[in-house]
């Protein structure tokens, strides 16, 4: 029963300290709450639409006035104008006006009236690779799809309108994006983001905690207090307050956040409690271990923030995972967003069940089962030399 | 007597950052942070995307057909670049189970009586279902699995060619008049890393330099010397500020062209406008960052930690407002401005536009103009500064 009441009083504790320090509020409230709907609001149009594009129209036929027409009427691509060869359409590009270039040979008509292949060139800027997969994709459709009429106008010659379509496409075929509707990067990277800012904020406000901790009490993780003695009131009470807090941000971010911007939900609530029970003690857990290394509440920010752009692509959620050498791979193990993440993405947004992500919970509870011993080691030590010291009697 | 004082400042600058360069050596914090940190994740990077395009992505086959004419579509979509066909399963719902257990990016279905449909022209329709929550993965995959249904389609009106006597060399004009052929400009390879990498490694140093910048000069309002710091500076905040970032500054530029002469010389990515060129783009961009990192520690001179909080924040919104992987122009119009408030995106846009384009440097004079700009951005609030030294205490 005491144990209880100590685990209580550390809890409360810990909450007074934490509530009052404005600097660990900012990390465990202010960026839970508010970096998912910025994040959210970068990507929410999700991809590249009308790209401008300038044409190098060498032939001036009706068409290649077609074609024109037709990848302006894509939704990837937008004509932005015509230049005369490719030292202008070069010198838009130097002006960032236009991020491609459409050339159409001046045989472009005569080579297609004589049964012989045209070839259209497309130059495409690599600043961001989805300009590049936007124009070939509107450009490339287009191609097809005159093709097709050119096959069956001047070679086929169906006698019927079924015929047409049959000799148009004699096999059709269908692409269907799952999990994402729109296609985009929201649904892609917002889903492993939130994941990887409940991981960085806990180790982010436990370091600072612990600094804090100590430069109060010379050195100490340990405040002067009777009910710190124990171990495992300590680690628990600690632990299951960032527990309680952690849940509802993250209930937050599965529930309000993706419902606000039209993000694929489908997790079950025993999926999300099976994942995020686990994923959170193991990130608590390990947010011990490291804030051992903490001497100073500033350091955690330097020895923290910047793990976050490598931790998400250990994740193997935007680099494929099956392309990620080994060595990063096992040490992307260590971490429980590489998991986390994971199981997020297949249980939120693909509708994966309980039984689906078992390897990643079942490693999840591993890692919070190490990190949960390896903490109260350190907890134990840092005990003892309190006791040392005759601070706790 | 003006070159007297000129003497003065030069030593006391000196002076400074000799007590700067001991108090590195005193704390294993500098030299994880500011050095084997930035090396650590240009290993990580360079060598994570080793390969340039993921290639050989898992994907699984579900030929409910199974005849010699799907087996032929199936063993070339296997030989195809992004493509390796890991799983067949029976039917569709082992396949998206599969899926669901994060074990393959894609399913091609053939359904049952493709090619008898195909055969007697009653066109049947074959479909690919990629993952588009790993999007990268979705749309290479997406590339073959389009190709490969595009051409099971050509390879019957092949046939039919072929029946009416069209010579084989007039069969390919007919099938595919038009032929798109792609240049991508500046990265001819499509190499993810030779992109991704001079966004990433850089960025994260950029991050470390503003956030040391700001920890610095906290460090020395926690130790209580800020007052020492100002005296040895003959009270003049500049010649403190300089004294104090100027180990830093060759710390961090010496670091940046290392990482420079890896991409460039070592790994071999393209470089148009040759080394000078970016290790000046390198120079600026670390002052930029230390102007950035100084400016928000003279808006909470003192409090350290709301210094490293607003630095931090900033910092890691710049890998996605640089653009690359999410093009700033696909942003809502706000977010387009904002986007000039980021170091990092104003390097990137030299980057590219002059190493990877080799275009001249005046096309991108704004990105120029905008660095600069970061360096003096904390001349701005001097005076705040001034009296932060004076009067302010370290505020935990």
């Amino acid at each position: 029963m005491t144990w209880f009441v100590n685990i209580f009083k550390v809890w409360w504790d810990e909450l007074c300290d934490i509530v009052r320090d404005e600097g660990i509020m900012i990390f465990i409230m202010l960026v839970p709450l508010a970096y998912p709907l910025l994040y959210a609001f970068i990507y929410t149009t999700e991809t590249q639409r009308d790209l401008p594009v300038c044409v190098i129209d060498n032939c001036h036929s009706a068409r290649t006035r077609e074609l024109i027409r037709k990848v302006d009427a894509t939704p990837e691509v937008m004509v932005r104008g015509h230049v005369a060869n490719l030292a202008e359409a070069q010198e838009l590009l130097k002006r960032r006006e236009v991020s491609g270039i459409i050339e159409i040979p001046a045989t472009f008509d005569r080579d297609l009236a004589h049964g012989r292949q045209v070839v259209v060139g497309v130059y495409s800027d690599l600043t961001s690779m989805l300009y590049y997969k936007q124009l070939l994709l509107g450009v490339t459709n287009v191609a097809q799809d005159m093709n097709r009429d050119i096959k069956v106008n001047n070679y086929l010659r169906p006698g019927t309108r079924r015929e047409e379509q049959v000799a148009r496409m004699p096999i059709d075929f269908e692409h269907v994006q799952l999990y994402n509707p729109q296609g985009g990067f929201a649904a892609f990277l917002i889903p492993p983001v939130m994941m990887l800012i409940l991981q960085q904020t806990l180790f982010l406000g436990i370091g600072m905690s612990m600094g804090r901790t100590r430069e109060r009490n010379r050195g100490l993780v340990i405040p002067p207090r009777s009910d710190y003695k124990h171990v495992v009131s300590v680690v628990w009470g600690k632990s299951l307050l960032y527990f309680c807090l952690y849940m509802i941000l993250a209930a937050y971010m599965c529930v309000v956040v993706t419902r606000w911007f039209g993000l694929p939900q489908l997790m079950h609530a025993d999926a999300f409690f099976g994942l995020m029970v686990p994923y959170l003690l193991a990130c608590i857990f390990l947010g011990f271990c490291f804030s051992a290394f903490v001497f100073r509440r500033e350091d955690c920010i330097l020895l923290f923030v910047f793990m976050s752009v490598p931790l998400l692509f250990l994740t193997g959620v935007s680099w494929p995972g099956a392309s990620i050498p080994k060595v990063w791979q096992w040490l992307g193990m260590l971490f429980p967003s590489t998991f986390g993440c994971n199981a997020y993405v297949r249980a939120g947004t693909m509708g994966a069940s309980l039984g689906d992500i078992r390897h990643e919970v079942m490693a999840l509870w591993i890692q919070a089962g190490v990190y949960f011993l390896l903490a109260c080691l350190m907890y134990t030590w840092e005990i003892r030399r309190a006791v040392g010291r005759s601070v706790l009697n | 007597m003006n070159n007297q004082s000129n003497i003065k400042w030069w030593s006391a600058i000196g002076k400074i950052s000799e007590r700067e360069l001991r108090s590195f050596a005193k704390r294993p914090i500098f030299l994880v942070c500011m050095i084997l940190a930035p090396l650590f994740f240009l290993v990580l990077f360079t060598s994570m995307m080793n390969s340039g395009l993921p290639t050989k992505l898992p994907a699984a086959l579900v030929d409910e057909d199974n005849t010699m004419v799907t087996r032929s579509m199936v063993r070339i979509l296997g030989s195809m670049q992004e493509t390796e066909i890991v799983a067949r399963y029976d039917n569709f719902t082992q396949a998206r189970q599969a899926m669901q257990r994060g074990e393959i990016y894609a399913i091609f279905r053939i359904p049952k009586g493709t090619t008898e449909a195909a055969l007697t022209s009653r066109q049947p329709c074959i479909a690919f279902y990629t993952n588009d929550s790993y999007y990268v993965a979705a749309s290479l995959l997406m590339k073959d699995m389009r190709k490969m249904s595009e051409m099971a389609g050509i390879a019957i009106t092949r046939e039919t060619l072929r029946a009416r006597g069209v010579s084989e060399g007039a069969i390919m004009p007919i099938l595919q008049p038009i032929v798109v052929e792609s240049h991508p400009l500046g990265n001819p390879y499509l190499n993810y890393s030779v992109v991704l990498s001079n966004l990433i490694v850089p960025g994260i140093l950029m991050l470390v330099i503003l956030l040391t910048t700001s920890y610095a000069l906290g460090n020395e309002w926690k130790r209580g010397r800020q007052g020492k710091l100002l005296r040895m500076a003959g009270g003049n905040t500049w010649v403190a500020v300089v004294g104090k970032l100027l180990p830093q500054t060759m710390l961090y530029t010496l670091l940046f062209w290392f990482i420079q002469a890896v991409f460039y010389m070592y790994l071999g990515f393209p470089c148009a406008c040759g080394m000078p060129r970016m290790m000046l783009w390198g120079f600026l961009a670390v002052l930029a960052s230390q102007g950035l990192g100084l400016f928000f520690y003279e808006l909470f001179v003192g409090e350290m930690r709301m210094a490293l909080s607003a630095c931090s924040l900033w910092g890691v919104l710049s890998f996605s407002l640089a653009g690359f992987s999410f093009p700033v122009s696909a942003m809502v119009l706000p977010l387009q401005w904002m986007a000039n408030l980021f170091p990092l995106h104003h390097y990137f846009q030299l980057y590219e536009a002059q190493a990877l384009n080799g275009y001249p440097a005046m096309y991108e004079w704004p990105s120029i103009v905008a660095l600069v700009g970061f360096v003096l951005l904390p001349v701005l609030l001097t005076g705040r500064l001034h009296d932060g030294f004076l009067n302010k205490e370290y505020v935990p």
